[in-house]
């Protein structure tokens, strides 16, 4: 290793795949000199489960728990994504009792992750008083997923054709009761991103992003939106119960991180409003259509809005009972370019900042190689890759 | 000083195991109340002892191209640049068990020289995490070095001496320069901040950037020696600033109520802020706390000068 950081007159910085500051496993190489950062990689892929193989294997039902588990923390978005597919291909319409439902328990769990992501950040820009503060608070809307669903994590409030849980008042009491508390936290958040002058000092004109860049990369979810590009599934292609809870946008226009912060922060506002109308609105009804073992042929997209960005999922059916062919793709695949091009022109001590700017879910991006040879960095698709690796095991 | 008392005053007290022991014990009490500020519940009274016991009694691994004399030599230097800088400090209300003029001088630079073996630690491996905070450790030490300094000596021109158990004592007599400099007191807290590299000042061992900064190669002895030598220097760092600026340490009692006093302030203050850039720390103290210093340091010899004082 010596050899080449002297043979290139380099001096790398690798972070990764084991570091503190990374939650799970993935690589980055800032080429510094002195504390600025000249040059940004990223190198992924300790974490291919391969789970679009898996759901191959599985019947529609497995495959909806499966995919659940590829993200912890938006694990709804994912089921609710599989499952929207699945029943667009069967032709199965779902309660609107269970489609607000669904849109109940996905905006929750936006206020878990964002939380959790505030958290994050604020332990990355070695703020760790936030850092403990938000995920205390965190745990009042955990508590509430756990009463409503029974897990914590990966709730499973979905089925194929509804949801499986019920709101009762007591359950309804409860959350207007947590999401009280939650406000006015929030509130209290937002005054310290925007007015504590070491974290605005820690926040502010950095990785700024202008709209155009933000296009040309594709960024999306709250990424874009701080860039002030009017990019949420959620209002472009209402799903689930969004067309009758309609969301309003939250955008900032900096580009910065303090944009990125304010516009999650803003967020939250928005879940708890949203949280209230549904659970004053909620149609009754049955909670679950039936769905058929077998689905018919065909092919679907649907695209969910999860707290990082867009969840894209393309399924096919062949009439059997397992899906053909599941392919994903996950928000953090799409954001991992605005890192990089923003990196360059920081310095180092801005980069886990950065890195976690974009709430980035390592386990999820899994899905495309970038291989490392000869020191320069190569880019191959798939196909490339399948062929690559037929050629090298022959 | 008779042999028996020179040993002792370096063995027991105020060198040696008090020094030890009242490192860990306030070290224990800063980790404690920054957790109790931070909604966390914090280590048990025991947890930096045992920490100490169980870094002593691990492997050193001693990484590949390092100077073994350096890696080996440099917690030995940095501990007893920290147990000497007490001989000449008024520990615990009792007088230094060495004293001589000019020894605040003296105590301040075997101070620095702590901070200057772990820069040298950090610069010795191949590390690049280490080398990084090595810069970053050095760059910190020419930031806040002259402010601090200049702070204490607000308070020596005062006292027209440059003894620190002479300092103490006209502390003692005289109304808090807590209250007749502020300015100074303030240069001196964050100075000592900035030396101990507490937070918002940790730059230099950013875990979220640069793993542990200058001792990430560091494993077992030499890391729990950096990690007394710290914590001493904490000991000493408040005892200096709570007999200069706080009325002097008159006994023991007074010593225990001051410092720990200073350390809630300290623990305040480290959870209050996020974590300074190196760029912002430097400028921090070149743009702000240098010329306050320098400001207040000018009042003092002006109103000396004219005999007001």
């Amino acid at each position: 290793m010596e050899q080449s950081v002297q043979a290139n007159k380099k001096f790398i910085v690798p972070i990764g795949p084991q570091h503190p500051a990374l939650k799970e496993p993935g690589h980055f190489e800032f080429t510094v000199d002195g504390e600025i950062v000249t040059g940004a990689t990223v190198r992924l892929g300790y974490v291919h489960r391969g789970i679009e193989k898996g759901c191959e294997d599985r019947n529609y039902a497995q495959g909806m728990y499966l995919t659940e588990r590829i993200c912890g923390i938006c694990s709804h978005v994912h089921a609710t994504a599989f499952a929207l597919a699945a029943e667009q291909l069967a032709h199965v319409n779902v309660p609107p009792r269970a489609q607000a439902i669904r849109v109940l328990v996905a905006e929750l769990e936006r206020i878990h992750s964002h939380m959790l992501w505030l958290g994050v950040q604020a332990h990355e820009g070695g703020f760790d008083t936030l850092f403990m503060y938000t995920w205390r608070d965190r745990e009042t809307v955990m508590d509430l997923l756990e009463t409503l669903t029974g897990n914590r994590v990966n709730y499973s409030a979905n089925v194929l054709g509804g949801v499986k849980c019920d709101i009762t008042d007591e359950l309804a009491s409860a959350i207007h009761k947590g999401v009280d508390f939650l406000e006015q936290r929030t509130h209290y958040y937002l005054n310290i991103v925007t007015n504590d002058e070491t974290f605005l000092g820690r926040t502010r004109d950095v990785g700024t992003m202008t709209p155009e860049q933000a296009i040309r990369i594709g960024a999306i979810g709250p990424t874009a939106r701080a860039s002030g590009l009017q990019r949420d599934v959620r209002i472009n292609a209402p799903y689930a119960g969004y067309v009758d809870f309609p969301v309003q946008i939250v955008t900032a226009q900096g580009g910065d991180l303090l944009s990125r912060t304010i516009v999650r922060v803003n967020e939250l506002f928005e879940s708890i409003r949203l949280i209230r109308l549904v659970l004053e609105k909620l149609p009754p009804g049955e909670i679950a259509a039936r769905m058929p073992r077998r689905v018919p042929e065909g092919a679907t997209v649907s695209r969910v809005e999860a707290p990082r960005g867009e969840v894209f999922y393309y399924m096919k059916s062949d009439g059997s009972d397992k899906p053909e062919r599941v392919k994903v793709r996950t928000p953090s695949m799409c954001n991992w370019g605005t890192v990089m091009a923003t990196a360059v022109g920081h310095k180092l001590a801005d980069m886990p900042m950065l890195l976690a700017g974009i709430d980035p879910c390592f386990s999820c991006s899994d899905r495309s190689v970038v291989v490392v040879r000869n020191d320069e960095p190569q880019a191959m698709t798939w196909e490339a890759l399948r062929q690559y690796g037929i050629g090298y095991y022959k | 000083m008779n042999a028996f008392t020179a040993l002792l005053a370096m063995m027991i007290f105020p060198g040696g195991l008090f020094l030890l022991a009242s490192g860990l014990a306030y070290e224990w009490a800063d980790r404690k109340l920054v957790a109790q500020l931070q909604n966390r519940q914090g280590p048990r009274w025991f947890q930096p002892l045992a920490d100490t016991f169980k870094l002593l009694a691990k492997e050193e691994v001693v990484p590949d191209g390092v100077h073994r004399g350096l890696f080996w030599g440099l917690p030995v230097a940095a501990l007893a640049a920290a147990l000497t800088a007490a001989l000449y400090v008024p520990m615990a209300g009792l007088a230094p068990a060495a004293s001589f003029p000019g020894d605040l001088i003296v105590a301040i630079y075997m101070l620095s020289l702590l901070t200057l073996c772990l820069g040298l630690a950090g610069a010795n491996t191949y590390s690049r995490f280490a080398v990084i905070g090595a810069t970053r450790t050095l760059t910190q030490l020419f930031s806040y070095e002259a402010p601090f300094m200049l702070s204490l000596l607000g308070p020596a021109l005062m006292a027209g001496s440059w003894q620190i158990s002479s300092v103490a004592d006209y502390a003692a007599g005289h109304p808090w320069m807590l209250l007749t400099q502020p300015v100074g007191f303030v240069v001196a807290l964050i100075g000592l901040m900035g030396k101990l590299e507490l937070p918002p000042f940790d730059a230099p061992e950013a875990e979220t950037e640069i793993v542990s900064g200058a001792l990430t190669e560091y494993s077992g002895r030499g890391l729990a020696l950096f990690r007394l030598g710290k914590n001493i220097e904490l000991v000493i760092g408040l005892t200096l600033v709570s007999a200069f600026y706080l009325g002097g340490v008159a006994n023991p009692l007074a010593f225990l109520l001051k410092t720990l006093a200073l350390l809630f302030i300290l623990a305040v203050l480290q959870s209050l802020f996020a974590r300074l850039r190196i760029d912002q720390t430097v400028g921090l103290w070149w743009r702000v706390g240098a010329l306050l210093a320098l400001v207040q340091l000018l009042v003092v010899v002006v109103l000396k000068g004219m005999g007001v004082l």
